[in-house]
This record gives C-alpha cells, structure tokens and sequence, in this order.
C-alpha cells in the first residue's frame, strides 16, 4: 500500500506588519527577502491554530474526526512548556480519546518530525489515519534581529493509505550536534540567537544538504527531477544557499517560498511550504522537502504528486485575508508592552 | 390578608464616602426614616430587618443584615439579608410586605446599603459582572453595559430607537438629579454631551451608565390598621410583584422585553386593581438609559418599540402627565446597589405624600405611584404600587 | 476576576471547544447551553448530545471598548482595542452569546453569517481557557 497525504489545510492568522514598519521602527529590517508577515491575534495560540487547521484538513478529504489513530502536533511556541498539548487539539476537533498524540516542539524540525511519526505509524498500522498540524509564532525579543523576520501560520495534513493526493516516496534524516544558533534556555519565554553567522549558516546547509542528499541517493533521483523544493525558510534567502548546493534552480523554490509574504514559520515553515507547493502542483509533479532545526538536524521528504484535487484553505486564499498593524500595535499584540 | 403601609421612609446621601463605612451609611439613613415618622419612631416596635445588599465589596458576605442592624439600635429582630442583585433592595421591600400581611410581625424594617467605591476598580467589577450568567456572558468579555448594549443594539434595529432617544434619558434624569440634594450628581448636562460621550460598549457611552455609588435606605412597614399609629398620611402598598427571567439574555423568548417586568407588573397591578394608566408618577430601573425605555414599555406607559417617541413627547419629564424618576433615577441620584429598591421607595413616599425635601423636584397631586426595580439584565423584576 | 475554578470550566468542555448541545428527547429542540429540565417544553429531562454546526447570524452586538471590558478581559482590549461581542442565532436555533474575532469592529452589523471556532478566552491562574468565538463566515464553510 502506497502512503501520502490525503488532504491538507491551511491557516494564516490574519493580521499583517510590513518591513517598512520595521525599518520606521529600528531604521532597517533584518528579515531577508521577506516583505510582510504574518502576526497571531491577541486571542490566538498555537493550539488554537492548530485546532483549526486540522479541522480544515479533515474537511478537504473528507474525513470526520473520529477515524483519526494517530495525532502529532507541532510548534516551538506552545501556550504550556509543560503539559500535554495535543489533548486540547483532539477535544475540539472530538477526535477519540484513544488515538495516539505526541507533541513535537523543541525546534523548528518539528513539522517535519511530526509527519514522520504520522508515517511511522502507518507503516505499523496502514489502515490507520494519522493527522499532524504543525503552527508557529516563533518569538524572541525585540531588540534581537532574528525577531524581525518571525511570522506565524500553521498547516495540517491528513496522512493515510486511502484517497492520497501526493504519495511519500521516502525520507532522510540528519542530525549533528551545534550550538549557539536560535535556543531557548530552561527559563527563558525567548529564543536567543548568538549571532555567529558563519558558523550557523554551516549548520543550516550541512545538515539540510546531508539529509536531502542521502534521499536523492536513497529514491536514486536528480534535482531536476523535482517540479518544487520546499527549504526551512528563517528568512526568505537561506533556502537558497542549500538548495543551490544541492542543484536546484531558483524556480525550483519558486511556489514554496512562502517567508516572503508570511515571516519565518519556525516549526510550520516546512509544512505551509508543502502546502503552497501542493497548491502549485500538477499531477506528476515531484516535491522534495527538506526542514532543518537549530542544534541542529533535517528531514527531507520526497512526495509524488497523484491528484489534482485542492482543499478550500489554500496558502494563497488564506495569505490573501489580511489586515495591516502597526509596529506598536504589534509590540501590544506580541506581550512586549505591558 | 392585611393591608400594608410604608410610615416612614429615610435615604442617606447617595455618593462616593470615603470617611463613610457601610454601617455609618445605614445609619445615616435609618435617623432619616425615624425623623420621617410623623407620630414618632419606636425602635421596639420593630420585629424584623430585611436588609438589601449585594456583596459589601467583599468583607461581609455573611451576617450582614445583623451587622447594620444592631449598629442602629435594632438587635434580637429577625433580621435577613436580601440578594437578588440590583433589585435586592426591592425585593427586601416586598418581603417586609409579605411578613407583615401574613401578621408574623407588626412593624418591620425594610432597607438596603451599598458601598461601592471603597474597593479599586478592578474590584468593583469583579463585584458587578457577576450577576449575569457568569459562565457565558461574562466569559464572553461583558459586564452590564455590554449586555444592556446588546439590548438597546436589538431594540435600535428593530424598532428605530436612536441614539438621540437613549441620550434624552440622560438628560432628563439628569435634570431631575439636580434637584435632588441627596443625589450623586446633582447638574445638568446637555443632549451633545450625552450623544458625544466616550463609548464603554456600542451603542452604550459614558452617559448611557449609571455610576458606582455609596447609598443606603430604610423604610418603615406596618399593617394599615396600625399605620394611623404613626402618621395621618400613610402611604399604602397597593400591590406587588415579582418575576424571575432566564439570566442568560440569549436564552430569552425575546431580546428587547424585560419578561420579568412585565410579569411583575402584571402581578403588581392586579393586586392592586389598576393598569399602566392610573399611574401617575414611576420611579424605574434606569440602569442604562435603554433599561428606562424598556421599563416604558414592559410596564405598559407606551407600545412595545414606541419608548423613544414616548419619551420624546415629554411625558416623562417632571413637568408631564407621568413624571419618571423624578428623583434623578439610578443614572443621576445614583445605584447603590442593594439600597436602589427601596430608595426608590423613598422618593415615592415623600411625592405622594407631597413633603419632597426640595419643592422643585415635587409632583403635585400625584396619588399613585410605581416602583420598577431589575436585578442584573432582568434576571429577577419588581414591581410596586404605592398609593396616597 | 469573576472566580470560574478548574473544574467548573472543565465541566463545559463540551460546550465551549466544539458546541455540543443537547436534543431534548421529548420535543426534539436543542438546548444550548444545556439546561436541566428542556426549556421549551419544560416536560423532559432527557437528552441527545448533539453537535451544532457552529455557524448562525449575529442577532445583535456590541463592541466592548475599555470601560466595558471585565477585569480579565482588560488586557485583551489594551492590546488589541475595541472587541465586539454578539449574541448568535444558531443554524439549529438556539441563541448564544460569545465574543467575535477576525473581524474589523466597524463592520460588524445585524445579520452577518458567522461561524465558531477555538479560541483563547482568558486565562486564571496560569492556565489558559480556550472556548468558542465567532469569526465572519466568508471564506469559512
């Protein structure tokens, strides 16, 4: 039996800041090639997006809640650092109690994490329905660069043996040790970042490259092979230093680059860029994933497109619903004034 | 039954009192009442104190109608709190009604005392949102105005009430405060004032809201047939009702009627063999300017949806054919909480007997009246009939 | 704060995550919030749990601006203004109050199809309590 994704959702919280607040702000913007992003309403966390979004992503199949098996849930921003999470996503999606749920949250390779474990289950249990959301606010300081290009948005995505859209034809993992870039100490709400750029930089393409190549290797195919490839995006111009590693072509990134009008996504990067690409698909098209997770580690996913059939929250539609902040409203919205 | 009658009637100044605590407060109106009684006032006689009081901002939640009362004199009566939320002081009044007309005492003490202001504001809301349906309409992020605003929202769109309409409450009850020198604000304002007031919840503004107040009331109850023991001019409870509504607005037949009220009235004015009509002067539940519109309404001054017009008309000015809240109404003579019902009280039984303490608030040749007092959005309603 | 312990809150989980509403089983209408004894044919208490759509239209409305906002939901307004609040006709009618989200204040209006979803309400004592809202409909369904 063949495993994919069944049917997908999207969410974008609909409050916007334009970097020209940032640069009014601070004087300029750090936030590479990212124009815009995407800001959570005061009444909004990452269990409530990812609520949403799995019911959105139920719906496309369709599927109702009580045939999901297995849930995980994804994000480095949880509302609890302690306390199980995915509880409160099953309770308002009513999803039964005895379905298997983990929480992934302790860095930005979450999302792909998540699906993984979705996978995995399946493998054990192919008649099983795995659903996994991942939603993100990643969150830092304000006087810390990074800050600047953090978003929010989540996807979610219905894995199983039956209805796919988009067949998983493998993955790769690896993982390494490094430091330094984008952690958050025991006690601390923020996530720090030491600003060693080099070194950090070789992290992000060693890893992404080493996990992506060994799956190339593994399914025996070339860059070219891939319509689209979807890179954790901190910011909208380090997907390209991997990707043009590996070989790909900037079109390549084209439909996934989603930072550019949303933000860095943190632990949902990878997940909503899988979903604008499976928007911007066709069948036969191939989509290679490839997240990365400071400290450092990457998953790379390798998909086969098989139905044309799109869900109604698409990246697009929902990137489009969208209302302006300000940078104090921001600051009001983000805790930092109080 | 007996027939019963109100001998006297006292109120202190309704404000804010810092130097005042809750039981000075109740003092205060209690030797107002003892100086109301015409034949003289003997504290022996009385055998109960129903005592109206919502929540003492927290530091005497029990007992507190023992307390007051044997700091005025009165121990070893029957002595009751009564809480029904804003309406408490109402519903304490009725109840003395009920003891006495069943004959179980002779002469009984109604009354009420708030203090509001001692406690930050933060706390204060904690002790006005709650009478509502807390598990959803506070949870929803509303406290009174909020819902009274989804009220007079409802009311507006079906039935063209303005803003203007809402506004003129104000002013009028406002006009009738500064007559008042035992009322909180005692000045006019004008209708642009009103209409520009800034919003607490659309379409509510700042003049849409009565205050926080420190207040207390007492009167005095007895059997008619007593009643001559005490003063030449009693005023007699014709009747009275009472009715208790769904709490949760939503769950309420209809949006822009006080059921509660219309019960009660009805009950009230049967008891007492009158209608809507024979009422000369009212003193309503204006806790928001739309809950005096709806009070034209339920208690049947007008036609469902034609409280705006009515008001408009001037027939509840001081000077028209049914003057309401000639007092000031809760918006300017104040809403002590558990003191309202039966400052209400108060006011009616100085106009009917023609003795108001200031001649330019007096309605002349008034016989009979009408107290309407709501506890929280008309989750608990009463209505009384006093007469000459 | 208005005090709503753990349990008390924990108690309408079923209400406030995914609108469970419950079927009386005597007249057939659906009471919601639930109720006791069913409060339109006052007869029976017996009931069907069943789970309401979630979309309506908004019967009426207010907008809470800082004077009216309750001590838990004054940060709420600080940090991102005015909030509207609704009572909502149910497609299975009942009426329900909650608070309205993703929506400009201003163009809230009488009529407007809405449907719930999750939201953060507030939170006590460090624990956050999640309930339905209601967000405009366009583009929902």
């Amino acid at each position: 039996m063949t495993l994919g994704i069944s049917g997908y959702g999207v969410a974008i919280p609909r409050l916007r800041i334009k970097r020209e607040d940032y640069a009014k702000a601070w004087g300029s913007f750090s936030a590479a090639g990212v124009n815009e992003k995407a800001v959570a309403g005061f009444d909004e966390d990452m269990l409530t997006l990812a609520t949403k979004v799995s019911a959105r992503a139920l719906e496309s199949v369709p599927l109702t809640p009580d045939k999901v098996t297995r849930f995980a849930f994804a994000s480095t921003t949880p509302p609890y650092t302690e306390k199980l999470l995915s509880g409160t996503v099953l309770a308002g999606l009513g999803a039964p109690g005895d379905t298997y749920a983990t929480d992934h949250i302790s860095s930005t390779r979450a999302g792909t994490e998540a699906m993984l474990a979705g996978f995995e289950h399946l493998a054990a249990n192919p008649t099983g329905c795995a659903l996994v959301a991942a939603a993100d606010a990643p969150m830092a300081s304000m006087w810390d660069p990074i800050e600047h290009a953090m978003g929010s948005g989540a996807a979610a995505f219905v894995l199983s043996g039956f209805a796919t859209l988009a067949e998983l034809e493998g993955s790769a993992s690896y993982v390494s040790e490094y430091f330094g870039e984008r952690f958050r100490p025991r006690e601390e709400g923020q996530t720090r970042d030491l600003n060693v750029k080099k070194f950090s930089e070789g992290s992000f393409v060693t890893n992404t490259t080493r996990a992506a190549t060994a799956l190339l290797k593994k399914l025996g195919r070339k860059p070219e092979d891939y319509a689209h490839v979807v890179v954790q995006q901190p910011d909208a111009r380090a997907p390209a230093s991997a990707a043009a590693k590996l070989g790909f072509q900037d079109p390549q990134l084209a439909a996934g680059m989603v930072s550019v009008a949303l933000g860095d996504l943190g632990a949902a990067s990878t997940p909503v860029g899988l979903a604008a690409a499976l928007e911007a698909s066709k069948v036969g098209d191939r989509i290679l994933v490839v997240s990365y997770g400071s400290g450092a580690g990457s998953d790379a996913l390798s998909f086969k497109v098989v139905s044309d059939r799109k869900p109604a929250f698409t990246v697009s539609k929902e990137a489009a619903r969208k209302e302006y902040v300000d940078y104090v409203q921001y600051l009001k919205l983000k805790g930092a004034i109080r | 039954m007996r027939k019963v009658a109100i001998v006297g009637a006292g109120q202190s100044r309704y404000g804010e009192f810092p130097d005042k605590s809750i039981k000075e407060l109740f003092l205060e109106a209690y030797q107002d009442m003892a100086k109301s009684v015409d034949r003289g006032y003997d504290p022996k006689r009385v055998g109960a104190a129903y005592i109206g009081n919502l929540g003492c901002g927290g530091f005497q939640l029990g007992n507190m109608s023992a307390l007051v009362s044997e700091y005025v004199g009165l121990p070893y009566v029957h002595a009751m709190r009564i809480e029904n939320a804003c309406a408490s002081g109402g519903y304490a009044l009725v109840t003395a009604a009920m003891d006495v007309m069943a004959g179980v005492h002779d002469v009984v003490l109604a009354g009420g005392v708030e203090k509001m202001t001692d406690v930050s504001g933060l706390k204060t809301k904690y002790w006005l949102g709650v009478s509502g349906d807390t598990e959803y309409e506070r949870l929803a992020g509303t406290t009174f105005s909020g819902l009274y605003a989804l009220i007079a929202q409802r009311h507006m769109h079906e039935f063209g009430t303005t803003r203007e309409h809402l506004s003129m409450v104000a002013v009028k009850n406002h006009k009738n405060g500064a007559q008042n020198p035992k009322a909180q604000f005692q000045r006019e304002t004008t209708l642009e004032k009103a209409m520009k007031a800034p919003m607490v919840a659309a379409p509510l503004n700042l003049f849409d809201c009565c205050s926080t107040t420190d207040g207390a009331s007492a009167v005095l109850v007895t059997s008619a047939e007593k009643a001559k023991e005490f003063t030449d001019t009693p005023i007699y409870i014709e009747g009275f009702g009472t009715a208790s509504d769904y709490l949760a607005i939503h769950d309420r037949v209809a949006t822009t009627t006080l059921e509660g009220t219309r019960r009660a009235a009805d009950q009230a004015y049967k008891m007492a063999g009158v209608g809507p009509k024979d009422i000369q002067i009212a003193e309503v539940h204006d806790c928001f300017t739309i809950a005096e519109l709806l009070a034209y309404e339920d208690l049947g001054f007008c036609e469902k949806g034609q409280a705006g017009p009515y008001l408009m008309e001037g027939h509840t000015q001081i000077t028209g054919d049914r003057p309401v809240n000639a007092s000031g109404g809760l918006k300017a003579k104040g809403h002590p909480i558990g003191s309202t019902g039966t400052g209400q009280a108060y006011e009616m039984f100085h106009q009917l007997r023609g003795d108001v303490q200031k001649p330019t608030r007096q309605v002349k040749g008034v016989e009979r009246g009408l107290l309407h007092n709501v506890g929280g959005s008309g989750g608990t309603v009463v209505v009384t009939v006093l007469a000459r | 704060m208005a005090h709503v312990s753990v349990p008390m809150y924990w108690r309408t989980i079923p209400q406030r995550y995914r609108l469970v509403g419950m079927q009386c089983k005597k007249c057939g209408k659906v009471n919601f919030p639930p109720k006791g004894v069913c409060k339109y044919c006052n007869a029976s208490s017996e009931f069907a749990e069943v789970r309401l759509s979630g979309k309506g239209k908004v019967h009426t409305f207010t907008l809470i601006g800082a004077g009216g906002a309750p001590p838990e939901f004054a940060e709420q307004e600080k940090a991102g203004g005015v909030y509207p609040v609704t009572i909502v006709e149910l497609e299975e009618g009942p009426k329900v109050i909650g608070q309205m989200a993703d929506v400009n204040p201003k163009d809230v209006t009488i009529g407007m199809p809405v449907r719930a979803e999750l939201r953060r309400i507030y939170e006590e004592e460090g624990v956050v309590r999640y309930g339905f809202k209601f967000v405009p409909l366009e583009g929902g369904a």
